[in-house]
């Protein structure tokens, strides 16, 4: 397991290699870069879903993930985990943009105000931190957890600086170790948040900009245009007709990003209370065999999605070729499905929806309609869905998943009783609770591999869980972005790294 | 489209034949909202496919045979979607419009009705709320309520209604003062009786128009709303969110924004289209009438033109204007023209004045306009010469024309509080003239405007000058008139009926002056009126028209002692002795025909009392001395009436 | 003059108070609670009762009403609920924006209307009236979301002459800026210039018929004097009158069109508090609307007053 310091160590060699040139140390030019959702907070506690590329210039995290998904050392040096108590070596010499040291005491103070705050759900299972020594962290687990520190590559892992944390406004003034410091003067609250060479970083080497601009631009027209016309650098995209048109454009790319956003529906009230339909396994798999996923993907995602079935994306190690097309698009299947089903003339459902997603829904709302189902669509504020899909408001919903996520997620989310997911308190099978349990007790992604192919298995089989397509992650570039070496994508997230970042 | 028409009728009968002329624009309208309401009530018959059946496969398709509008990007149809959106464009139009109108104008009733605090308090609430741009005020009753088709018509109902509220309010406080409503309250009938007797008929007409003023806005505020999100709700086909899901594909498949777009544009068209011929059917109803200022129409339908007779003139030596055979036409609805003045020739001396005296519509301030070639569009000298000074008008260029004007010849109009331009004081009125005619500075052209107000007889015309014609009683405004008329001194001064709107006390004081200035000045007047006892306080000669022709020409003892047309001495009886001349004319029965209904022999004929046979001919103007145009001239002897 | 302006706002003035106090209390009425809007479903008993009273939410309504207010006549209009960011300043940074927007598309209105409904009334029922008569019907009848939509397929898409989204400032590039704003102003005056030309059509026919007309040609005037001085100066006071209405329009009608052309302005803020139910930007928002309102009320006052003399104090 500690592969990562050889691969960390190769690439610092890279890093010192490279830093040859002197200019490098102030950094040159300038990147812009366009995100697609409005900024919310930079407090990263506070932060969940998209908008980490606002807080990547500023703040970092202790750990962080390499090309191939592998943790590498950040402001940690060296980890290690033994049952419920995770013992971290940090980096010396780091200081916060504000003066103060990185140490200990201040790692623990930002690991026990995330988990105060109950956001960030890569801290859900951490009871507590506390600094052991000047540089060495211990955290206390509730519960077994083999993808803490996966959790710690992300928000949950970001140090903000002790003093700041008083900060009311520290949604828009970030104070962090990062390569670069939020600059308030030169940002437009709406617009454009700007960033500048932070004079006290730690690896000066790797700071290769003199300004790097994150822009907020939620239209996805507005945002090819930008690019377009060279506004932006880069810029992330969902599988929609803007990122369809970057595709085939001469001069923009398209890049695919590892990991995935697979969109499924959820079954909420599979025990049938508000909606006794969805009680019948028979009904719940009309409906998974009723979708085109082929005609979906093409369609609705131009293209840029594959059809789904389980929760996690090719390549990664829970994978299971073998449940592709275990719900293959067979009307004359499901319409016997149903007939079978004690619901042979067909029910109705409603469904939240945002605008996002809405002609994703419109789109199954025409399959379901083909076997007798109607589904109501129930448009809810942006931002809302998450929330109402952990109230009874809804018997089923449509949600995206990460599939980089560790599949542990799974059974917090969806499986367990009092999961964030289940408002109905469905009570899970025997199967998939002795799996999830399984699933937790080794670290070791070999181990626990088979666990979770099977679960993947089990769910299809219960079919609450209704996999539809799975999309990359998409970052629509310049072609001089394209072609700059220096613009390296992170794993499983819709931004670039910034260390060592220069400009196109 | 309309008929081509080129004449220039006064402004009345212009919008009776455009809404005339267009109703072929109207029948389209109608036919169009018809078609609309039946769309809307048998979409479920009428379309082709479902309007939420999709077909992923096909999506983004262009027109064809099997999808005549294409298909959108879920495959669905684009014209049964537009069909469906018949149907929400139906229900979002009644539905804000009866919330408006049901929410509004009881409101407005009782506000009106009750007055006090209640009026005051509502009302400064309207104000606020019209002072906020209305998108933001729908949005913010949105966040109230929520999104939906139906939640955003409510918004929209909340925001139309104020406009009724003012309505119902105001018809009401106009009501209020109505005679009728107090003796009915005198009679001591109820509150709610005299609401709905007499106010509910009077705020029908002002109703719907301001109904069709809000459809036709509703609709687009419903598109707008459901574009930004906030209206109806997909999958549900509103033209709006059709739009907005076009907008998203402007780059792919831009043809999705056409449909949406044209449903909108006809529909609130057709519904604009109908209001303003409601608006205008109604407003015609409960409308002032004409404007004073508006001459009135001169024709009715097309007649052969009259034959123009030889000029025939009265040699005066030396004449300052000397007109001849002067045939004025006015342009028909045919395309054809109508004469309105023919045959006209007369003579002005240095020094003289010379009243022309006649009914309205007889032509003679026409006479005065023509001969300053400002007779409008449409209207046109077509024969005979008009000579200033020995210059010949007719032949001059409109620049040369706009040079002789003010110069050579200028003229005083009948109202003076009209004549004046509201906008500017009236020094700077007669400053203006100065210095675009005379190419004075500013100062020299002010002295000369004090100088000038001070000779027309204003006292502190420092401080006149700089008053706004509103701020001067009628008779200044007329002196201020004649003073901008003779600020460049002009041989020739038209009046046209210049004392006609003033006080009876005042015109004398204007005639007064008005002679005074003649021995100052020198000019010859052409002084136009249909009073005879004034034509007889200024004028020289005078010489009477009848439907466009002149029919006598007399020095004034001469014309006063022994009329010799029998149109001359009907007006001299009509004469009203005592000084009260209100109302005037009125014993000479029947009224002036209108051009293009002239008879072909003598035009007073039929309400000629010595009418012969031979009245039926053209009739010359013969005489030296004195001139008549009546073939029983010499057997007539014709006293004016004691 | 200055008597006109401060007559007039002393007029004006208790508009704004009335729509503060409407504003208040209507945003006070909102279904959800605003601490639950904040803190989501996450939040402990003890964080809400902290927050609610850091909000000042345990005072009666009057008192928030006038502590608002208060700060509001400082040009201190609270702080968002959702993050840190002052009302002012996302008001104030947007302002510009939206301003840019409704002044050129006011211009744009006011020209092509003047201009439009001057041709029309000189030569009534020839075909520039006519031509001037339709357009202005059709005009007013497209909704001008859906003429953005037709001007950036067009003129930024296909001929590429205008940037087809976002907003230049005119203090980074006045040119720019001015190619930023010319397609959005254009689909935001549409309808309001069809208004205007209109109304200048019909004041500028019943003017020509004016006495003062005749007799100021009589007086030898040029026609272009005439028209343009005489004529226009007093066609234009019945346009200027309703003016303020035509511009209040266009001020809400950027609300939408900012959508169509992704620009960031008051409207995307507006919709965006709309839709987070951002109390404390809704209010201001309103409230800086209509003082703009109020602004442009004054000025189309003061111009009426200069066109039209009756309308000036004694």
């Amino acid at each position: 397991m500690k592969t990562w310091i050889t691969a960390s160590a190769a690439l610092m060699a890279l890093a010192v290699g490279l830093a040859g040139s002197p200019a490098w140390a102030e950094g040159s030019g300038t990147f812009k870069y366009a995100e697609q959702v409005k900024l919310i907070t930079m407090d990263p506690q506070k932060q969940s879903g998209s908008g980490v590329p606002f807080l990547r210039p500023a703040y970092e995290s202790l750990f962080e993930k390499g090309p191939n998904g592998e943790n590498l050392p950040l402001l940690a040096t060296d980890y290690k985990v033994d049952g419920l108590d995770v013992t971290i070596t940090l980096r010396q010499g780091v200081s916060f943009s504000n003066g103060e040291p990185f140490n200990a005491d201040a790692a623990a103070r930002n690991i026990n105000r995330g988990v105060e705050l109950g956001i960030t759900e890569g801290l859900k299972t951490v009871e507590s931190a506390s600094a052991a020594d000047e540089f060495t962290l211990k955290i206390k687990l509730k519960e077994q957890d083999p993808a803490i520190i996966d959790s710690l590559c992300y928000t949950g892992g970001m140090m903000i600086a002790p003093a700041a944390m008083s900060d009311p406004a520290l949604d828009r003034n970030p104070v962090g170790t990062g390569p670069y410091v939020h600059s308030k003067e030169e940002s437009r609250e709406g617009e454009v948040q700007v960033y500048t060479p932070n004079p006290t970083y730690w690896d000066k080497d790797k700071i290769g900009l003199a300004r790097y601009e994150v822009w907020e631009i939620p239209d996805d027209t507005a945002r090819l245009n930008a690019l377009k016309t060279g506004q932006i650098d880069a810029g992330n995209w969902l599988a929609n007709p803007q990122s369809a048109i970057i595709d085939r454009t001469a001069g923009l790319k398209l890049i695919r990003g590892t990991g995935g956003l697979n969109y499924h529906v959820i079954i909420s009230d599979r025990e049938g209370t508000v909606i006794p339909a969805f009680a019948d396994i028979n009904v719940r798999k009309a409906m998974a065999h009723a979708i085109d996923r082929t005609a979906f993907s093409k369609a609705v995602q131009f293209g840029l999605a594959v059809d789904s079935y389980q929760p996690y994306g090719q390549g990664h190690w829970a994978y299971d070729a073998g449940l592709e097309g275990v719900y293959a698009y067979d009307v004359e299947k499901a319409r016997a499905l149903m007939a079978q089903s004690k619901f042979p003339d067909g029910f109705t459902f409603d469904m939240p929806s945002i605008p996002l997603y809405q002609s994703r829904l419109e789109a199954l709302a025409g399959f379901f309609n083909e076997i007798g189902i109607t589904m109501n669509i129930a448009p809810q504020e942006p931002g809302t869905l998450a929330r109402v899909s952990r109230t009874t408001a809804y018997p089923a919903t449509n949600l995206v998943w990460n599939t980089n996520t560790d599949p542990k997620f799974l059974a917090l989310r969806y499986i367990y009783e009092d999961a964030n997911y289940n408002p109905f308190k469905a009570k899970p099978s025997e199967e998939l609770i002795s799996l999830a349990k399984a699933g937790l007790e080794s670290v070791e992604a070999d181990v626990r591999a088979p666990v979770y192919k099977k679960m993947a298995a089990q769910l299809a089989d219960e079919a609450f869980l209704i996999f539809v397509a799975s999309s990359p992650i998409l970052i629509g570039a310049s072609e001089k972005t394209a072609n700059n070496p220096t613009v390296v994508y992170r794993y499983g997230e819709d931004s670039i790294n910034l260390r060592g970042l220069k400009a196109n | 489209m309309t008929p081509p028409s080129t004449d220039s009728a006064s402004a009345p009968s212009r919008r009776r034949r455009w809404v005339g002329g267009s109703s072929a624009i109207v029948a389209v309208a109608a036919g169009v909202l018809v078609l609309l309401a039946l769309l809307a009530l048998l979409a479920d018959v009428v379309t082709p496919y479902d309007p939420l059946k999709q077909n992923l496969i096909k999506a983004l398709q262009w027109p064809s045979a099997s999808h005549w509008l294409g298909t959108d990007d879920l495959g669905r149809d684009v014209f049964s979607r537009l069909i469906y959106g018949c149907r929400i464009a139906v229900i979002a139009a009644a539905e804000a419009t009866t919330i408006a109108v049901l929410l509004g104008v009881p409101i407005g009733l009782f506000i009106g009705y009750r007055g006090g605090w209640w009026d005051w308090v509502v009302m400064r609430v309207v104000e606020a709320i019209v002072s906020i741009p209305g998108i933001m005020v729908a949005i913010v009753i949105l966040a109230l309520l929520g999104t939906g088709l139906h939640k955003a018509m409510i918004a929209l109902g909340i925001l139309f209604s104020t406009s009724f509220l003012r309505l119902a309010r105001g018809v009401v406080l106009a009501e209020r003062e109505e005679v009728y409503v107090r003796s009915a309250r005198v009679v001591g009938a109820s509150d709610s009786r005299i609401l709905l007797r007499h106010i509910f008929p009077n705020i029908a007409p002002p109703l719907i128009v301001q109904v069709t003023l809000t459809v036709g806005a509703v609709l687009l505020a419903e598109a707008g709303l459901s574009f930004i999100g906030l209206g109806v709700q997909p999958p549900d086909a509103s033209w709006g969110t059709m739009l907005s899901t076009a907008a998203a594909f402007m780059d792919l498949h831009w043809f999705l924004a056409i449909p949406p777009g044209i449903a909108i544009i006809v529909t609130v068209l057709s519904v604009n289209l109908i209001g303003d011929v409601i608006r205008d059917s109604i407003g015609r109803g409960i409308a002032v009438g004409v404007r004073p200022g508006t001459p009135a129409a001169r024709f009715e339908s097309a007649a052969p033109p009259a034959e123009a007779a030889g000029p025939v003139g009265v040699a005066i030596d030396n004449p300052v204007l000397r007109v001849e055979g002067l045939q004025v036409m006015v342009a028909a609805r045919d395309g054809g023209e109508i004469p309105v003045i023919t045959d006209l020739s007369l003579g002005i001396a240095k020094g003289e004045t010379l009243g022309l005296v006649g009914e309205s519509g007889s032509g003679k301030t026409l006479t005065g306009l023509a001969i300053l070639g400002l007779m409008g569009t449409g209207v046109r000298t077509t024969h005979g010469s008009i000579a200033l000074n020995g210059r010949e008008l007719r032949s001059l260029s409109s620049s040369q024309m706009e040079d002789v004007r003010g110069n050579e010849v200028a003229m005083v109009f009948q109202d003076p509080t009209t004549s004046l331009n509201p906008a500017f004081t009236v020094g700077s009125q007669i400053a203006e003239v100065l210095r675009t005619k005379k190419g004075m500075n500013r100062k020299e052209a002010w002295e000369r405007v004090v100088e000038l107000i001070h000779r027309v007889g204003i006292p502190r015309p420092e401080e006149r000058a700089r008053a706004y014609p509103h701020e001067l009683s009628g008779g200044m405004a007329q002196r201020i008139a004649i003073a901008r008329a003779l600020s460049c001194n002009p041989s020739l001064l038209i009046a046209d009926e210049p004392t006609t709107a003033l006080d009876v006390t005042v015109q004398q004081e204007i005639l007064d002056l008005f002679r005074d200035l003649q021995d100052e000045f020198g000019m010859a007047i052409l002084f136009v009126t249909h009073d005879l006892a004034v034509a007889a306080d200024v004028c020289d000669r005078i010489s009477v028209m009848y439907a466009g022709e002149m029919v006598e020409m007399a020095g004034v003892d001469q014309l006063f002692a022994m009329p010799r047309h029998p149109y001359t001495r009907g007006l001299l009886t009509a004469m009203p002795h005592a000084s009260d001349r209100n109302p005037p004319l009125p014993t000479i029965r029947g009224s002036v025909p209108r051009p293009g209904s002239w008879a072909t022999g003598c035009r007073f004929s039929n309400r000629c009392d010595f009418r012969t046979a031979a009245c039926d001919r053209r009739i010359p103007l013969m005489g030296r001395e004195r001139l008549v145009r009546c073939v029983r001239a010499d057997e007539l002897v014709l006293e004016a009436a004691q | 003059m200055f008597r006109l302006v401060f007559q007039r706002l002393l007029a004006l003035a208790p508009l704004l108070f009335i729509v503060s106090v409407l504003t208040f209390s209507f945003t006070s009425l909102l279904p959800s609670d605003p601490v639950d809007l904040i803190i989501g479903d996450t939040g402990t008993q003890e964080q809400h009762e902290m927050l609610r009273e850091r909000l000042g939410l345990n005072q009666p309504i009057v008192v928030r009403y006038f502590q608002w207010l208060g700060r509001a006549v400082q040009g201190d209009l609270g702080t968002s609920f959702f993050n840190s960011v002052s009302v002012t300043g996302a008001v104030m940074q947007r302002l510009p924006v939206t301003l840019s927007l409704t002044l050129v598309s006011a211009l744009i209105a006011i020209a092509v209307g003047v201009a439009a409904g001057v041709a029309a009334a000189l030569r009534p029922r020839s075909w520039v009236d006519r031509a001037a008569t339709v357009g202005a019907t059709i005009g007013q009848a497209i909704p001008n979301f859906w003429f953005g939509l037709l001007l950036v397929a067009i003129f930024a898409v296909n001929l590429r002459w205008f940037p087809a989204t976002g907003f230049t400032p005119i203090s980074v590039s006045p040119w720019d800026w001015l190619r930023s704003v010319t397609l959005p102003a254009l689909a935001l005056g549409l309808s309001s210039s069809a208004a205007i030309a209109r109304q200048v059509r019909s004041a500028m026919v019943g003017v020509l018929q004016q006495d003062y007309i005749r007799a100021a040609r009589a007086q030898g005037l040029s026609q272009r004097r005439v028209i343009l001085r005489h004529a226009l100066t007093n066609a234009m006071v019945p346009v200027v009158a309703v003016l303020s209405f035509q511009i209040t329009g266009l001020l809400g009608g950027a609300l939408i069109v900012e959508q169509v052309f992704s620009i960031n302005g008051l409207g995307t803020l507006a919709i965006g508090a709309v839709r987070q139910q951002d109390i404390p930007m809704i209010q201001g928002l309103v409230l800086v609307m209509v003082a703009l309102v109020v602004v442009v009320q004054l000025a189309t006052d003061v111009v009426y007053g200069l066109l039209n003399p009756k309308a000036r104090p004694s």
